[in-house]
């Protein structure tokens, strides 16, 4: 009996010394725990995992909590956070959604919290798709970027004495574009141009890829002062951009949907021309070599314009400790390593210092024009609220349109969906104001 | 008697054989291997795919003949992606796979089983509305419950765990209903007699039902078994951490936001069919006969 | 046979005794059904309840500052009144109906094949098992690759197999073929299930029936259609009312590979909805919808347990 009552104390004693320890490491990870959210490719996750641990190591008493989130259900997963209460202290998010993460209330601006050497290394596509316009405040930075060119065969324009643009300036203009896609045609190319369909029909490439052909025509999804999506996206100028895009198609000079994304480098290499991502580069590469050239995006109207926009880093709101979010982002933009990893995969620069150190970005590099475009042409897709609205609208306008439905009608009926979903949302104060 | 000749009479019949098997069964078992070698090809192309270390060659070979060809095959996918720890361990994801499966399955057969049977041999009122009201639930598709089901879990908080991914699939409508219509098909003199027996419910479910069952049981294992191992919507919400994630997530993360990791994610999804199909081959092993005709007789 | 059953408990001694049995053993019976029950209730049905007050409301998928109003039956109205949802309710009963006999057909035509007497009969059943334990993104990337347009696999073998004559299909692409090629994807990917159920109800058929059908001179086609086939009867209603509340839930395959298109020829109400709420972030509206798809498949699998049931 006696000796069962000690056990039993005995039991009590180890049991409270043990939550006591507990109580004191929840007390002591509580004083510098920082949770991130991020997503991204294998190297990706590698790299930021790597670089949390040389984090914690460089600042003792640190935890840092990586939370892994498949860009499957990204936004799912951060509705529900935010619901709950319980948003991690470092976001990382697609450069679109911004708006809207700001307008809920959700973000706060970097800028005091990330070191200002940083934010100035930001080139100035970077320094766009973190802004949000109403404060004009910075919410998110990042080292890459991203965009679009167009690729071709140096051999194959040769051949047909196409001039291969040397710089954003020097692009080509509307006519000479689709002359080249009318001697590739006539010379037996299959599809003169991939337009990267094969993404599918509800993919946020369609407004990510198209948008600049839009404003370079001198027109845009939205219009970006009174925010009003009728008598922008319906303009004529957009029907007219939209209508040459269903020209292209009914001609069969586009590489049809279900015809695959490697068209372009395939054996045979059916598609002559390829308007696609940076990302592309790397597999385009490898089957083509030198053969492969990168030229900018062709400048439809009065002026040039191409995409940018990609996963950026943002700090919310109800963070505990803004002060450390911002020195890890400090830490993790500047970390060798992790830049290197970047670089290995061809990472498009959003920084000018990483910049200077890509090779395939720099001057004489591949991809240089591509760079360039970045200071020159970029242009970030509307930085609104409503803005999932709209590139569903627009998603279901031009896949349409391509099937061949009527531009004026398609278009109209996606500004009106834009235009009812902010009056849904009382305007998006203080948007539209 | 007319049409003597198609009746081949059994004890006269000289047969042949090849390496010990009739020539008939070897025929046999051909005509299946060309039926199963056609429903099956498309699958090469996985197979095929795992091998090519080279992301940028499967992309080059997709579409045409090509894909179902590997000129120097290579473990090297295999190697790489089999890992315990790292950021992406997919060893690790199959372990928690693994153990979600277990426990899924048992707990499963339990728990759905015991509830078809009071459903069918049960004298408590209101089974027939319990059973519509099942079969109606199995109707609400997972996507329209997954958001306030991972706010409820997140307030108990439950997210990132084991217990988060299994409780919600433990009882199932499907497997319910499966069950019943085995259970209704027993004859009733076994109940009958067990009752008379003076059996309780419960020893007559554990005793003489379950015995007889075991094709069932066995297809309830199968499918729950696929189910789980193959569940993605869920887990992709409930998981932050490696720590319970299983590996139909893990495999997610070869999917990048700008192109695909074709040679991991190829590799990766092979090793997960590897365990299930384990599975599926140790359980189907429960496809004889019962013991129901042997039961009648007697 | 009673002598097979262990008598643990002694028959009852007086009539309450006997009450008190019967009350044990209802109140086992009501135990054995409760943890089944508590844990749907908990997982599928609270969750789904909520979902109805969700499509009172106009309800974004994440919070918003602009309150979330009530708008009564607005969403369902909204829905009810959208040829793009009649397109995906129309197409998935056409779906539902191709599908039906091409799945439940092959499967059972293989657990017939799988259960006679065969050498190597377990490895063929793994084999012919595989594809239902492939995940269904796998499945998409392969058939994707299979049905690419012009020069795929498929196509290739179509130009051989008519000598150059057929040209090549657009398979996911021509709003006459995409709908098939889901349903064959479909079907390749999920005949497996049916497949075990009706191995597994094939055992329930005593051999003493074919022996009996045998000696009295029955062909192979007349043990089928006179003792397989109705002795698979309770397997054939739960093949027939899964299969189709299955069919009317197809979502991965669409979303993945042609995401409704072309032009609606493949969207299907899950698709619809998952459009609807995860993309436009209308929270309200998809619950809306997957409501009224609860509806109209609780009505079908009512009508088609009626008239399967069991005349007396």
């Amino acid at each position: 009996m006696l000796s069962l009552g000690k056990r039993f104390l005995r039991q009590i004693g180890t049991a409270s010394l043990a939550s006591l320890g507990l109580l004191s490491a929840t007390v002591m990870t509580e004083a510098g725990t920082l949770k991130v959210m991020f997503q991204g490719d294998p190297y990706e996750i590698q790299a930021i995992s790597d670089a949390a641990k040389r984090f914690e190591q460089a600042n003792s008493g640190t935890t840092v909590e990586l939370i892994n989130t498949p860009h499957d259900a990204y936004n799912e997963k951060f509705g529900s956070m935010a619901s709950s209460n319980t948003l991690p202290d470092v976001i990382e998010l697609d450069a679109p959604f911004l708006a809207n993460y700001v307008w809920s209330g959700y973000l706060q601006p970097i800028s005091g919290l990330v070191d200002q050497s940083l934010i100035n290394d930001m080139t100035k596509s970077n320094v766009s798709q973190g802004t949000y316009p109403p404060d004009g405040k910075l919410y998110a930075i990042g080292l890459t970027d991203s965009t679009v060119v167009l690729y071709g065969s140096r051999k194959q324009l040769e051949a047909l004495k196409i001039r291969i643009p040397k710089s954003v300036d020097d692009a080509w203009t509307k006519d000479e574009f689709e002359g080249a896609l009318k001697a590739l045609a006539s010379s037996g190319v299959k599809w003169p141009i991939d337009l990267f369909r094969a993404y599918g029909t509800k993919t946020e490439w369609i407004p990510y890829a198209y948008e600049p052909i839009l404003i370079s025509m001198g027109c845009d999804l939205i219009d970006r002062a009174a925010w009003k999506a009728t008598g922008a996206l319906d303009s004529q100028a957009c029907v007219d951009a939209t209508t040459m895009m269903q020209s292209w198609a009914k001609q069969g000079w586009v590489v049809p949907q279900s015809a695959g994304q490697n068209q372009f480098y395939t054996e045979g290499r059916p598609a002559a021309l390829a308007w696609g991502g940076h990302w592309f580069y790397a597999e385009a590469s490898a089957k083509m070599g030198e053969d492969l050239v990168a030229m900018p995006l062709p400048k439809f109207g009065a002026k040039s314009a191409s995409p940018n926009g990609t996963w950026i880093y943002a700090i919310s709101k109800t963070s505990s400790d803004p002060a450390l979010a911002g020195k890890f982002l400090s830490f993790m933009l500047t970390d060798k390593a992790y830049r290197e990893s970047y670089k290995a995969h061809t990472g498009f620069p959003g920084l000018k210092s990483f910049a200077a150190e890509s090779p395939t970005y720099a001057d004489k590099g591949a991809m240089a024009t591509a760079f360039e475009q970045a200071s020159k042409s970029a242009v970030p897709r509307p930085p609104h609220p409503g803005y999932p609205t709209i590139t569903l609208a627009f998603q279901v306008a031009m896949t349409n349109i391509f099937d061949g439905a009527d531009p004026k009608t398609e278009l109209a009926k996606a500004a009106k969906k834009i235009d009812d979903d902010i009056a849904d949302n009382s305007g998006y104060a203080p948007f539209g104001k | 008697m007319s049409g003597s000749a198609t009746i081949k009479p059994h004890a006269v019949k000289v047969r042949s054989t090849l390496l010990g098997l009739a020539v008939s069964d070897l025929v046999k078992a051909s005509a299946v291997a060309i039926i199963a070698l056609v429903i099956v090809s498309p699958l090469f192309l996985l197979l095929v795919a795992s091998l090519k270390p080279d992301r940028f060659q499967i992309l080059a070979d997709m579409g045409s003949f090509r894909a179902f060809w590997v000129s120097d095959p290579s473990l090297q996918n295999y190697r790489d992606v089999a890992t315990l720890d790292g950021s992406l361990p997919m060893g690790r994801y199959l372990i928690n796979s693994m153990i979600i499966l277990v426990i899924t399955v048992c707990g499963g057969i339990l728990i759905n089983s015991m509830a078809a049977f009071v459903l069918a041999w049960g004298r408590i009122p209101g089974r027939a509305l319990v059973l519509t009201l099942l079969i109606g639930l199995y109707i609400v598709p997972q996507e329209s419950i997954v958001l306030p089901l991972l706010s409820l879990v997140t307030k108990v908080g439950l997210t990132d765990s084991f217990t988060a991914q299994i409780l919600p699939w433990l009882a199932s409508p499907l497997y319910i209903f499966l069950l019943y219509q085995f259970f209704i098909q027993i004859p009733q003199e076994i109940y009958d007699a067990a009752v008379i027996d003076g059996a309780s419910p419960l020893r007559i479910y554990w005793s003489v039902f379950l015995p007889m069952s075991l094709p069932a049981l066995a297809t309830v294992a199968i499918l729950l078994g696929i189910e789980t191992w193959n569940q993605y919507l869920w887990p992709l919400m409930v998981t932050q951490t490696n720590w319970s994630r299983p590996i139909s997530v893990g495999i997610a993360s070869y999917f990048g936001h700008d192109s695909v990791y074709w040679n991991s994610a190829m590799a990766a999804s092979v090793l997960m069919m590897a365990p299930v199909l384990l599975f599926y081959l140790a359980f189907q092993r429960w496809f004889v006969s019962s013991f129901i005709s042997s039961a009648v007789k007697g | 046979m009673s002598s097979q059953m262990t008598s643990a408990l002694p028959i009852a001694r007086s009539a309450s005794e006997g009450r008190r049995k019967k009350r044990n053993n209802r109140l086992q019976e009501v135990a054995m059904l409760l943890p089944a029950c508590l844990l749907i209730a908990l997982f599928l049905l609270v969750p789904f309840i909520s979902s109805f007050q969700i499509a009172l409301t106009n309800q974004r998928l994440i919070p918003r500052p602009v309150p979330t109003r009530f708008v009564g039956l607005g969403n369902f109205a909204q829905v009810l009144s959208d040829p793009e949802f009649w397109t995906a309710l129309l197409n998935v009963v056409r779906f539902t109906l191709m599908i039906l006999p091409i799945q439940c057909g092959m499967a059972l035509a293989l657990a017939l094949l799988l259960n006679q007497k065969l050498p190597f009969r377990n490895f063929f059943r793994g084999v012919f098992f595989l594809p239902a334990i492939t995940s269904m993104a796998v499945v998409c990337v392969i058939w994707a690759t299979l049905f690419q347009y012009p020069a795929g696999p498929l196509n290739q073998i179509l130009s051989f197999v008519t000598f150059g004559f057929a040209g090549p299909i657009d398979w996911l692409g021509d709003t006459r073929f995409a709908m098939l090629s889901i349903v064959l994807l479909s079907a390749w990917q999920a005949y497996g299930f049916q497949m075990i159920v009706y191995l597994a109800g094939l055992q329930n058929i005593p051999e003493s029936l074919y022996e009996a059908a045998r000696l009295d001179g029955a062909n192979s086609w007349q043990r089928f259609w006179h003792i397989t086939m109705p002795s698979l009867r309770q397997t054939h209603i739960f093949v027939l009312i899964i299969t189709t509340i299955q069919a009317f839930k197809l979502f991965v395959q669409v979303n993945i590979l042609t995401q409704g298109g072309p032009r609606g020829s493949t969207n299907t109400v899950v698709q619809y909805m998952f459009s609807a709420g995860f993309v436009d972030q209308r929270l309200g509206l998809a619950s809306a919808v997957s409501i009224i798809l609860f509806l109209i498949v609780l009505v079908i699998s009512l009508v088609q347990r009626f008239v399967m049931r069991d005349r007396p």
